[in-house]
């Protein structure tokens, strides 16, 4: 738990920031940071080592619902902290910042990921879908209109991070049984117990965008 | 003023003529078989669009200029007092705008010691750990029992038991004498969290002396008066603002320190402040279902009757008390004698805090154990049990139900859960699965009552508003007064605009606990839009010459007289309200003096064991469940299968765990601390019975949030010990357990 620092705990040593600043500026702009084992923690989507970056605040750029965003983060901002409070999408909720609830689920290149336990910089190159680009306009995907329909919310808080987790289910298993669903889904807590009816909004949503599709 | 008038209602199946006091000027009452066009309806919810699309604004979505982020220090050790507090280091970081300190004496680790406020989230939180501070560390107890003993360290000064606070009826000494069998078992339930998934929170903002506090709470009025006076301010200075809350189940019914510290960061700052607590805090300190020892006595004779009950529990609600379970047993069944001896034991863990159905989850399990164990030994259907000392009247306060339809429940319930063919006496199964079978019933208030004001808005343009200071937390609240606005205008729900969550409007509702804001805001909320409809029906009667008494509202349209010709859409007519508007104001009346308002439900489970690895899956619960008038069966659905999965959660997943030793919650994260997911879903099957109730109030709706969640445990811990043989007396039901009686068992028999 956070605590202050208790006096009779001798402050530490030097500390990770101080250590990075200490390295110099030139570090910033160029030379290399890899960690043993070879593989670089900071890689690019072509894999090369990288510029070190950070810990102030740096630009980076990224695609989110089909547009292309350049935000300022420290390295250590995680996804969805860049998604809420620098991109101004707090659609995507924050619950328990520790990958056990599935509440910030995104879509990244149609894929589920929790934006918690991830680093706004390692989705860099990526297509992020948030629940505000999963419709179009006034149009809203089948997904969305099966939640309402079913009736599968009630606070609504776990609700953007179920709709993408079915879209991703739906993506991968069109026709999914119910045991699938429910694996699919497992990843996705819901404490007003909605899970019933997000059930039957899956189902529907699958013959939807079957039907879609044809 | 008021009038006697007469009606009917259905119940169980037979229709029933009711001769009650309603008030002079309430609209007439909705009755039994009312033909209602909206509501009644399975509507959609007005704001689902909103939260599938990610508009939905929760508190910890709000965004306003300037704001800084606020991040509290908390004592790590469960007993201490702080000697020193150095806020210095923290406030000359860069980026930290304000830093205040709060507590000087924690008395559970998790307490509120000093907080910062600064331009990010991650500041703030750096910031914390540059405060200094130093603690004298305390002795300290969290297990309940150590607590009780006398040498433990105090929790309180004058002790660390309260009570027992004491119920009787009747004589109990008579009433085991007269038994033919008397039963006796210890149950014991672990503390619980909520567990609301947006964290408790708030966002605080000055105006010159006057404060805005935007609260993930359920309770915007007590939020509201608390700050006010916890600042010395008057009311009309502060204003509370919900539009959404995620989720609450009782965590969020009164103001915390958060608030009040985010108010004193925002004004030191000149800035305002959000402060959302972590996952971690919320599971520390925001509240729980106190844990419970129940030791019970029952006896019978030889039909089933019930002679006596007499329970002595007690429990830990940390360092507040609240550990109280004996409704169920006092309320629920027919017994001439009972009492009830409850104990609160502290300790220094975090304060209870009402949580759905609180005492009444505990006590049902281990009630509707004890009514099984007892149906064993009398070798009787556990449901015959039931029926067997089915209450005609009200058990405790001895009035006449307005109306109970768990006769119906009972019948409804068990033949779509089959329970005839699926229930066998408890034997000894073969096999590594094993299925079993039990049951529970569910007791609630939920009547509603005053004070409670809404307002009808009708302009010129046809468009409607109604507004009130009620607070929807995913109950659909909106959606219902909606529905009713709708009913008595004429109208669509999607026509209808409704403004609730914030005191400025000076409509008070009650705060959405105790399932009583359906009850409570819907009749309200029809007194409104009678008067709206009333008065402008006045303004229609004067330009068009007629008499106000031969308007009436149709489809869409406002009818005049008995000639379609002259009657008009609803917007022509409301066309000539001219510039001006219409304003009504209604209260909710008070309910009918002279019965017991109650819903009733039963549920039925089965399980499957698997005897190698202990685990216990739930295949299917069927319920059936009244609330009254269901004003929208589909959002009524959604909280009665909502409750049921909260208290599968309780039987079979949560509890507290705490380190004896160290003082310190073990599990405060959702990894630790299981919450029920997709996998642990059975079957629900779920039947809404009509227990339209036209003496409560003029809907004949009553609340619903409470009464599901109730008998789940109980019959689930029923079908568990039904499926193996033996029974498990201490929740939750977890593989170890079952394993360990399976074990026991086994010895016993070799």
């Amino acid at each position: 738990m956070d605590q202050g620092q208790s006096k009779r705990v001798k402050r530490r040593g030097m500390s990770r920031r101080g250590f990075l600043k200490g390295l110099g500026s030139g570090v910033l702009a160029s030379g290399f940071w890899h960690f043993g084992g070879g593989d670089s923690l900071l890689g690019n989507d072509q894999g090369e080592r990288n510029t070190s970056l950070g810990p102030g605040e740096v630009p980076i750029t990224l695609k989110v619902n089909g547009r292309s965003h350049t935000v300022k983060v420290e390295p250590r901002m995680t996804l969805i902290d860049c998604l809420r409070m620098k991109l101004h999408l707090p659609g995507t909720k924050p619950v328990c910042d520790r990958g056990e609830c599935g509440a910030c689920t995104v879509l990244l290149d149609g894929k589920s990921v929790y934006s918690c336990m991830m680093l706004a910089m390692d989705a860099r190159g990526k297509a992020i879908t948030t629940i505000e680009g999963l419709s179009s306009g006034d149009t809203l995907h089948p997904v969305q209109e099966a939640f309402i329909q079913h009736d599968g919310l009630q606070c609504g808080f776990c609700t953007p991070g179920q709709i993408l987790a079915v879209t991703a289910l739906l993506n991968e298993h069109p026709d999914p049984t119910d045991e699938e669903i429910r694996v699919g889904l497992s990843g996705n807590l819901c404490r007003c117990g909605a899970y019933p009816h997000i059930f039957e909004a899956v189902q529907t949503a699958a013959v939807s965008i079957r039907a879609q599709k044809k | 003023m008021s009038k006697k008038i007469t009606t009917y209602l259905r119940e169980n199946g037979r229709r029933r003529e009711v001769t009650f006091q309603v008030p002079d000027d309430e609209p007439r009452r909705w009755g039994a078989d009312e033909l209602l066009r909206v509501v009644g309806q399975p509507i959609r919810r007005v704001d689902a669009l909103e939260k599938v699309t990610g508009r939905a604004r929760y508190t910890y979505d709000i965004e306003l200029p300037g704001m800084l982020y606020g991040k509290i220090l908390r004592c790590p050790h469960p007993r201490a007092k702080v000697i020193s507090l150095d806020l210095r280091p923290a406030k000359k970081m860069r980026g930290i705008k304000a830093a205040i300190a709060w507590k000087e004496e924690a008395l559970f680790a998790g307490e509120e010691v000093a907080a910062v406020a600064g331009v990010t989230k991650d500041i703030a939180e750096d910031a914390i750990h540059h405060i200094r501070v130093e603690y004298d560390v305390l002795p300290f107890v969290v297990d309940q029992d150590q607590a009780k003993n006398s040498r433990a360290p105090r929790v309180r000064e004058e002790g660390n038991t309260q009570g027992p606070q004491i119920y009787a009826r009747g004589d109990i000494q008579d009433g085991f004498a007269s038994a033919d069998l008397i039963v006796e078992a210890t149950y014991t339930t672990p503390v619980v969290i909520h567990v609301p998934l947006e964290t408790h929170g708030s966002v605080a903002q000055w105006n010159g002396d006057e404060l805005t506090v935007w609260d993930s709470t359920q309770a915007v009025f007590s939020v509201r008066d608390a700050l006010a006076q916890a600042f010395e301010m008057p009311k009309s200075k502060v204003r509370v603002i919900k539009e959404h809350t995620g989720g609450a189940f009782g965590s969020k019914l009164w103001m915390r320190d958060y608030t009040v510290i985010a108010a004193k960061l925002a004004r030191q700052a000149g800035r305002p402040v959000k402060l959302m607590l972590s996952r971690e805090e919320d599971f520390l300190c925001t509240g729980n279902r106190p844990s419970s020892v129940q030791q019970l006595r029952v006896g019978a004779t030889r039909d089933g009757t019930l002679t006596a009950l007499h329970l002595r529990s007690y429990g830990t609600a940390g360092i507040t008390g609240g550990a109280g379970c004996s409704w169920p047993i006092r309320g629920i069944y027919r017994c001439e004698n009972v009492k009830t001896e409850e104990t609160d034991v502290f300790t220094n863990a975090g304060p209870a805090c009402p949580f759905r159905a609180p005492g009444f989850v505990q006590g049902s399990f281990a009630l509707e154990s004890i009514l099984d164990e007892l149906a064993e030994k009398l070798e009787m259907d556990p449901l015959e049990l039931r029926k067997k000392n089915y209450a005609e009247v009200d058990p405790v306060q001895g009035l006449p139900y307005s109306i109970k339809a768990l006769a119906e429940e009972y019948e409804v319930g068990a033949k779509a859960f089959d329970w005839k063919r699926k229930w066998q006496p408890a034997h000894v199964k073969k096999g590594t699965s094993r299925r079993g079978v039990g049951l529970g019933t569910a007791m609630w208030f939920g009547a509603g009552a005053p004070p409670c004001h809404v307002e009808a808005v009708i302009r010129s343009d046809g468009s409607v508003t109604i507004s009130c200071g009620t607070q929807d937390i995913g109950t659909a609240t909106r959606t219902i007064m909606a529905q009713i606005a709708a009913e008595e205008l004429g109208l669509d729900v999607g026509e209808i605009e409704v403004d609730i969550g914030d005191t400025e409007s000076e409509l008070y509702a009650p705060s959405s606990g105790g399932s009583q804001t359906a009850a409570t805001v819907t009749p309200a909320t029809r007194v409104a839009l009678t008067n709206a409809r009333n008065q402008l029906f006045e303004v229609l009667a004067s330009k068009l010459g007629v008499a106000s008494e031969s308007l009436a509202i149709g489809d869409h349209r406002v009818l005049v007289g008995d000639d379609p010709s002259k009657s008009l859409a609803w917007a022509d007519a409301t066309r000539h309200l001219g510039r001006d508007i219409i304003v009504a104001l209604g209260s909710r009346a008070p309910n009918p003096e002279g019965f017991s308002y109650r819903t009733f439900g039963a549920q039925f489970a089965e399980v499957e064991v698997d005897t190698e690895t202990g685990q216990v899956q739930v295949l299917k619960i069927v319920s059936a469940q009244d609330c009254g008038r269901a004003i929208n069966p589909l959002t009524v659905q959604g909280q009665i299968k909502g409750g049921i999965v909260q208290g599968l959660s309780y039987a079979l997943l949560e509890e507290r765990i705490m380190d004896r030793e160290k003082g310190l919650m073990l599990n405060a994260n959702l990894e630790d601390y299981k919450i029920a997911g997709s996998l642990e879903m059975p079957e629900i099957d779920s039947i809404i019975v009509d227990a339209t109730d036209p003496i409560v109030n003029n809907v004949g709706a009553k609340g619903i949030g409470e009464p599901p969640i109730i008998p789940t445990a109980g019959a689930i811990a029923n079908a568990v010990a039904n499926a193996i043989g033996v029974r498990i007396r201490d929740l939750p039901l977890t593989p170890d357990k079952i394993l360990m009686a399976l074990e026991q068992q086994e010895k016993r028999a070799g």
